[in-house]
């Protein structure tokens, strides 16, 4: 029992980190079908920044060791606007750079062009940081929450709260308001959005950008759990991926829902067996695309001739 | 015109020759950017030439200057082949030191063995490195670094002293090095009368084992043996410290990278035993050199791999200056006569002979712990009371 209590919780922790990094994929695939293969290393580059950006204002230089007096609430919050400034920033070089050009034409480019720019920004967080890890302690402490013995860190459940907060944000603003409305418009048909006025490069540059800071305050929230390190993009770029093709890559619920239910899959079957986790999780990746492939909650899309 | 062209480019080859000649050339092939084993790799770089500087400080080696030519092989076992293809006929190095991962050096053993050119393994531990080519006339492979068979008879011996119920559970990750951990714990319990209680896996990127160490509790072990990098155990100990389960844990030296301080929190890090062959408070020329490298490298991950590179590149100076000769074979005959090299683990006194290529044994290693931060020496009731019989191999 105390034990199935820690598998929740610790599936929900971890679920919240997979959730969050779905989000990512979702907003740029509703406006051009396109993703960001690169995702997992823009979270790398935003956990880095937000990392350097805490140790800058401890005067410790750009790379170093933090203790948990440095992080203070403070300058984590600084760290989350830069980090999200610059991966903001960095969504515009990638659109212009490895998506612009391909986009709509024939042919996967894109594709390439976004796992080479997800590269070529791991590359440079190598190049600066080095390979190991970056250690950041949670500005929320590291003291253990117990429900009876089972315990939770105060920045899981950060996790999981931010998570479903920016999850209801995008449903709200995707469904009720009039950019929300203009980016639905845009990803059901361009031509005809374009021609009801709306601003479709911007739209779509709109989408790249928020993906991107949501990578970043990916990084920024998972580094306390995982540790900034250079390595840590693809697995979670993979699993999140993963929930979100189970979840529903077009709905932002679909996504959260995957999101955990892959933490909770994890965690469970790790009771069981730890060596069948990802057998299960990718055999229900198949089941799910072969029963209903648009996703647990995604929206079947029914071609017009 | 003509002539003078065919002068000048004569020259030009001559000249190049004569620099060729003059600077011993050192490879050094490890894995420096692409995973877990990088900051090991990157750590015995700046050893070994924190190393080379004091050789050359000294007058260099036979009149002329060593110089280290680095190849990073980013963890991958092509690449690995590559690069050792690259130093040995490209670069024409009197020897190697590297690498840091054992399936690597695996892969390319066969090339320093054949074409006659010395490596000393300063980081891998595999138990086969140097045991492969044990039967042939002449062993190429020499090793300046903790042995997995060797470290793990000084664990398992600490942990069946340390169990009071004799239920001893194993972890580790999932891969070539965690399994190969844990084949080598299996054996010396076996040797010790005992069979693991419990034994899980988790992926070495994982940040929550609390499901595998629900099933450790379960099985009733007070003594856990873990077999991970450092990111990984300092996970693992979050997780204990979710739980409130805080069994007797041992680990190998892989917890001596910074990395698993860092991650873990101090308090937490000092739940952990393992084994060491330095720290960098050991003496006072691994304070020395330690602040040496701090000075120049602030990030210098792991002190050990660091001393280790820095006595690899001694013996090999030592041998080039005994065999008078850059030639691989004279010098990995002199290696196994050198006498008496100043390292900064120890004095090596006869460290190689025909049948013995391990530069360090078991009496070599010690017990360590994360105290305030810092790799302090470990001891108590139970490591005073192990003797020479129990560290069963």
């Amino acid at each position: 029992m105390e034990a199935l209590l820690q598998a929740v919780l610790s599936g929900l922790a971890i679920g919240g980190i997979y959730a969050l990094v779905a989000l990512g994929f979702n907003i740029t695939y509703n406006t051009t079908k396109t993703l960001n293969f690169g995702q997992g290393e823009f979270l790398v580059a935003g956990a880095f920044i937000a990392v350097a950006t805490v140790l800058l204002l401890s005067g410790k230089g750009y790379r170093g060791v933090l203790q948990p007096e440095d992080v203070t609430v403070f300058r984590y919050l600084v760290g989350f606007v830069a980090a999200v400034v610059v991966l903001g920033a960095l969504g515009v070089l990638l659109y212009y750079t490895a998506v612009r050009p391909f986009v709509g034409a024939v042919g996967l480019a894109w594709v390439m062009s976004t796992i080479g720019f997800g590269i070529i920004v791991q590359a440079t967080a190598l190049g600066v940081w080095g390979p190991a890890p970056l250690a950041m302690p949670s500005p929320l402490g590291n003291d253990v929450i117990r429900f009876g013995s089972a315990g939770i860190l105060p920045q899981e459940i950060l996790i999981f709260v931010v998570a479903v907060v920016v999850m209801v944000a995008l449903d709200f603003t995707l469904r009720r308001t009039k950019i929300g409305k203009a980016v639905r418009a845009v990803a059901h048909n361009k031509g005809a959005a374009a021609l009801m006025g709306i601003n479709v490069p911007m739209i779509v540059i709109l989408a790249f950008v928020v993906s991107s800071c949501l990578a970043g305050l990916g990084g920024l929230l998972v580094a306390p759990i995982t540790t900034a390190s250079v390595f840590m993009g693809l697995v979670l770029a993979l699993k999140a991926f993963s929930a979100a093709i189970i979840g529903g890559l077009d709905n932002p619920r679909g996504c959260i829902l995957g999101g955990f239910l892959l933490g909770l899959i994890e965690s469970l079957i790790g009771l069981w067996h730890a060596e069948l986790r990802e057998i299960s999780i990718f055999v229900l990746i198949i089941v799910v695309l072969v029963f209903k492939p648009e996703g647990l909650l995604g929206r079947r899309i029914v071609e017009k001739v | 015109m003509k002539l003078s062209r065919v002068l000048f480019a004569s020259v030009a080859l001559a000249l190049s020759a004569a620099v060729f000649s003059q600077d011993i050339k050192i490879g050094y092939n490890s894995d420096q950017s692409g995973g877990g084993a990088a900051e090991h790799g990157l750590s015995g770089r700046f050893g070994v030439e924190a190393a080379i500087e004091d050789i050359n400080k000294a007058g260099g080696l036979l009149g002329r200057k060593v110089v280290l030519v680095n190849r990073d092989d980013q963890g991958q076992p092509p690449k690995s082949i590559q690069n050792m293809n690259e130093l040995i006929d490209s670069e024409k190095v009197v020897a190697v030191i590297g690498p840091t991962n054992t399936g690597n050096a695996l892969a390319w053993l066969h090339l320093p063995q054949q074409k006659k050119i010395p490596v000393i393994s300063h980081v891998a531990t595999g138990t086969d490195i140097t045991k492969r080519y044990e039967k042939e006339p002449k062993n190429y492979i020499f090793r300046v670094s903790m042995v997995d068979r060797e470290q793990v008879a000084l664990l398992v011996a600490y942990a069946v002293k340390a169990s009071k119920t004799k239920k001893i559970a194993m972890i580790a990750d999932s891969t070539g090095y965690g399994q190969g951990g844990i084949k080598d714990v299996t054996e010396i319990l076996k040797l010790h009368g005992l069979t693991p209680v419990a034994n899980e896996k988790f992926q070495p990127k994982d940040t929550d084992m609390t499901s595998q160490l629900s099933k450790v509790k379960n099985s009733g072990a007070d003594v856990l043996i873990v077999y991970a990098l450092a990111d990984a155990n300092a996970h693992l100990m979050k997780s204990m410290e979710k739980m409130n389960f805080f069994p007797v844990t041992v680990g190998s030296w892989a917890n001596l990278a910074s990395p698993f301080v860092n991650i873990a929190g101090r308090k937490l890090a000092e739940n952990l035993i393992f084994a060491a062959s330095v720290t960098e408070s050991s003496n006072d020329r691994a304070k020395a050199l330690n602040a040496r490298i701090l000075a120049k490298e602030k990030n210098l991950p792991i002190f050990v791999t660091a001393a280790q590179g820095y006595d690899s590149m001694m013996l090999l100076a030592a041998a080039i200056r005994k065999a008078n000769s850059t030639n691989g074979e004279q010098v990995r005959d002199a290696l196994e006569a050198v006498d008496g090299v100043q390292g900064i683990i120890k004095t090596y006194n006869k460290p190689f002979s025909k049948t013995n290529h391990e530069g360090l044994g078991v009496g070599d290693f010690r017990l360590a712990k994360w105290k305030d931060g810092k790799v302090v020496d470990f001891q108590d009731v139970v490591t005073k009371s192990i003797t020479p019989a129990d560290l069963k191999k």
